[in-house]
């Protein structure tokens, strides 16, 4: 506790927290605000990686050029009914956030989202070109599709297994501790080691899962060169790897649930599912909130499992997009298009930060 | 007494710390743990090139050598970063492919006035491989070796399929033959004939590369893409029909194709010149599949013989030559292993220098009799300061066909199209 009443010093309360905080700024101003500034100052020129590195003036400054590159094309139109699905998805969407907020399911800012998420998926895949047209850049939007469905997947994924375990493992007994630090154990290795097993895993030859199908007289399944299964693999990869920080705050949150509301169910006769149902996870709606954003906010900058799996193959069905920013730029020593890139992504991270910043404040 | 020995030893401390030139060096070829300094006795890319890289460390004078940790799979990533960075390793090998990249940009020293002073005679280089180094009007390294696309032969797997004549394979003449030839072995053995690394790096494209280059066709001449072409259709084709077949599987990926071949599982394993010492090993012990190994030139399946190739060579970074102990000290290591040449094509791959071409040595390599038309045969695309840029797009095209049912029309015509893009970039 801060004691506000200690007198004869020189500095005022607000002095002294500034000089304690003074570290921490300086160190966050040069390895954070700089190089974001830096950044975007990058993403405006023409920068060859190699060159200006050589010579300081290769660059040149070319404005929004590198986004156009990027994310526009030639003659692109706008139609509404280029991709159906998720167009009408969209128009449903919307339709559902008004629907929601007027029986009174969602609060207000609930509502705007899902409804702003709405438009966005029924104006965005509208876009196309136009007869004679294309793309700058044919491998970005696609590439962007590919990190959604691996976020799609992979959040849910997460959360559903984390909170699954959590609640199993929320016991005070010695076997309990031991699993509880047997499910965190995998978070701790590094995304080589994980790739690695799970690379086996996969193997056709002597994978652990195609002798599993083979016992069972299946033919083992060729994982990551299967266009529809690799990004699966590296789904279920991700979701083994991330289950741990998610678990340990789903138990934090367990543990917050007062015993009494159990006790008080359990006397209405509300146990196990049902106990689960109507008391845990009500109360653990905001712990399900920040896991939900902070794995979204983390599942975006999906980078090793793609790149030591798969290589963002076959046919760039796992090519994700901090992949291709790295490729654009240590590749094809590229680096202004690449920032413009990362930009890109720092706009949609910022976007479902806003939303958790929101969501926290919300009243219930 | 007790004084003179400390000041002895702060003396000869003083003295190594000042004339022993610390050289950093960065390479692929994967790691080797006890390499030794024997560089007759090691085997494989990664102890071979150790042993020899231990062997300077040792016997040259007042010159010690660290060995930086890289990756194969993003190993230019990581030299380009390290480049930006200002902190290139002091030498580090590379392809022929990436010196129009790399000297174009004044990364590396131009060495030509500086070789003889290192006791590294060009004149003893082929000129091919003097071609390999050069660019305008310098030299930009010191070449180590030509590698290539060869088919290794699983030779019991043939003489059951009927495919063998005087102690030699028969290999195809025409895609026509070659899937008859996969159809013999199909039906003599149950194997596959054919094996390559379809799925993960471009070995497979590589394959279809030379097909193209047989009929006389290229993926572009430097500034117009040419990949929806009668030629790339027919070479491709060529590999498509064996996988539709059922007679080669390209789902496979490097290490699996390896063991397929290793197992017995396939009959022909398209891969480089870096595995034949460690296939002739793997053929001679009792357990692994493979017992009767040969190599052989790529063959002509169209009207002249190509087969891809690339070069391995030793550079030293411009920024280096402010430095000029540091500078010939480095030198002197780029000359320990010009002066190797021989151990390094105990690999399989083959040597650039005359003389140890026409060494008796040389000649008595295991298989090396077996595949020297190789060199003359040898092929790449055309030079590009976006070559590896280029090779993603031709992989992951190619690989879409065989992999993802993609048309291949359609995906030669995207891959032309993006190629174009990156020319014209």
């Amino acid at each position: 506790m801060p004691e506000k009443h200690t007198s004869g010093r020189r500095m005022t309360e607000s002095q002294a927290a500034l000089v304690l905080l003074l570290p921490f700024l300086a160190t966050y101003a040069l390895f954070l605000v700089y190089p974001f500034f830096r950044g975007i100052w990058i993403s405006l020129h023409d920068w060859n990686l190699m060159a200006v590195a050589f010579n300081p003036d290769a660059k040149e400054f070319v404005g929004l050029h590198n986004y156009e590159r990027v994310m526009w094309g030639k003659d692109i139109t706008w139609g509404a009914l280029i991709s159906p699905v998720q167009q009408v998805i969209g128009v449903l969407g919307f339709g559902l956030s008004i629907f929601l907020h007027r029986i009174g399911w969602v609060s207000k800012v609930t509502a705007v989202a899902l409804g702003v998420a709405a438009i966005l998926l029924f104006v965005l895949p509208g876009f196309h070109p136009a007869e004679g047209g294309r793309w700058y850049d044919r491998r970005f939007w696609p590439t962007v599709g590919n990190t959604l469905i691996f976020v799609g997947l992979t959040v849910p994924g997460v959360v559903v297994s984390a909170l699954l375990l959590a609640a199993a493992v929320n016991r005070e007994t010695r076997a309990m501790s031991a699993f509880r630090t047997l499910f965190f154990l995998s978070q701790i290795m590094s995304v080589t080691v994980v790739t690695l097993i799970w690379q086996i895993m996969f193997s056709p030859r002597q994978g652990l899962i195609a002798n599993i199908t083979e016992t069972f007289g299946g033919s083992p399944i060729v994982w990551l060169t299967d266009e529809h299964l690799a990004m699966a693999a590296i789904v279920i990869t991700t979701i083994w790897w991330s289950l741990g920080i998610a678990m340990i705050l789903f138990l934090a949150g367990l543990q917050d649930i007062s015993k009494d509301l159990y006790e008080a169910a359990a006397l209405d006769n509300a146990t196990g599912a049902k106990a689960f149902w109507h008391i845990t996870l009500p109360n653990l709606k905001r712990t399900i909130t920040l896991v939900i954003v902070l794995q979204v906010i983390l599942q975006f900058q999906v980078f090793g499992q793609a790149h030591l799996m798969t290589r963002g193959g076959p046919n760039d069905s796992t090519q994700v997009l901090v992949r291709y920013i790295y490729q654009t730029a240590f590749r094809d020593s590229d680096l202004g298009r690449a920032s413009a890139m990362a930009v890109f992504l720092f706009v949609i991270m910022g976007a479902f930060s806003v939303l958790q910043f929101v969501l926290g404040r919300e009243e219930d | 007494m007790k004084h003179l020995i400390i000041g002895a030893v702060v003396a000869a401390t003083v003295f190594t710390g000042a004339t022993a030139q610390e050289i950093t060096l960065g390479r692929f070829f994967g790691a080797c743990e006890d390499a030794g300094t024997d560089t007759k006795a090691s085997s494989g890319e990664a102890c071979i090139i150790q042993s020899i890289i231990n062997a300077a460390d040792a016997e040259i004078e007042g010159v010690s050598i660290t060995t930086l940790p890289t990756d194969w799979g993003n190993y230019y990533d990581q030299i380009k970063a390290s480049y930006a960075g200002g902190t290139p390793p002091d030498v580090h090998v590379m392809h022929r492919h990436r010196i129009p990249e790399f000297a174009g940009l004044g990364a590396l020293a131009d060495i030509s006035d500086d070789l003889e002073a290192a006791g590294i005679d060009r004149s003893d280089w082929s000129e091919n491989a003097l071609a390999a180094v050069s660019y305008e009007d310098g030299i930009y390294g010191v070449p180590m070796d030509f590698h290539a696309n060869l088919w290794h032969v699983n030779m019991d797997l043939m003489e059951a399929a009927g495919l063998v004549e005087n102690g030699k394979p028969i290999l195809p003449s025409s895609p026509e033959e070659l899937l008859k030839h996969a159809q013999m072995v199909k039906a003599a053995t149950g194997q596959n004939y054919l094996a390559a690394d379809f799925a993960q790096f471009p070995l497979g494209v590589r394959l279809v590369l030379a097909l193209i280059w047989q009929q006389g066709s290229n993926i572009s001449d430097g500034v117009t893409a040419s990949l929806n072409t009668d030629e790339a259709k027919a070479a491709v084709a060529a590999m498509t029909q064996l996988f539709d077949a059922g007679l080669a599987d390209p789902q496979l990926n490097y290490a699996d194709s390896q063991q397929a071949f290793l197992n017995g599982e396939a009959a022909i394993l398209v891969n480089g010149t870096w595995v034949v010492d460690f296939y002739s090993a793997e053929a001679a012990k009792e357990e692994v599949g493979l017992d009767n190994y040969y190599v052989a030139d790529f063959p002509t399946l169209f009207d002249t013989g190509a087969t891809w190739a690339d070069s391995h060579m030793w550079a030293i970074p411009a920024s280096l030559q402010a430095d000029e102990e540091k500078y010939q000290a480095a030198l002197k290591v780029l000359a320990f292993i010009n002066d190797h040449n021989i151990d390094w094509a105990r690999t399989g791959h083959m040597a650039v220098r005359t003389s140890v071409l026409e060494s008796d040595e040389y000649a008595a390599l295991p298989h090396r009799s077996e595949y020297t038309g190789t060199a003359g045969i040898a092929r790449d695309t055309p030079p590009s300061k976006r070559y590896g840029a280029i090779q993603d797009v031709l992989n992951r095209e190619l690989q879409a066909i065989w992999l993802t049912g993609k048309k291949a029309d359609v995906a030669l015509a995207d891959a032309e199209a993006e190629i174009q893009d990156l020319l014209d970039r």
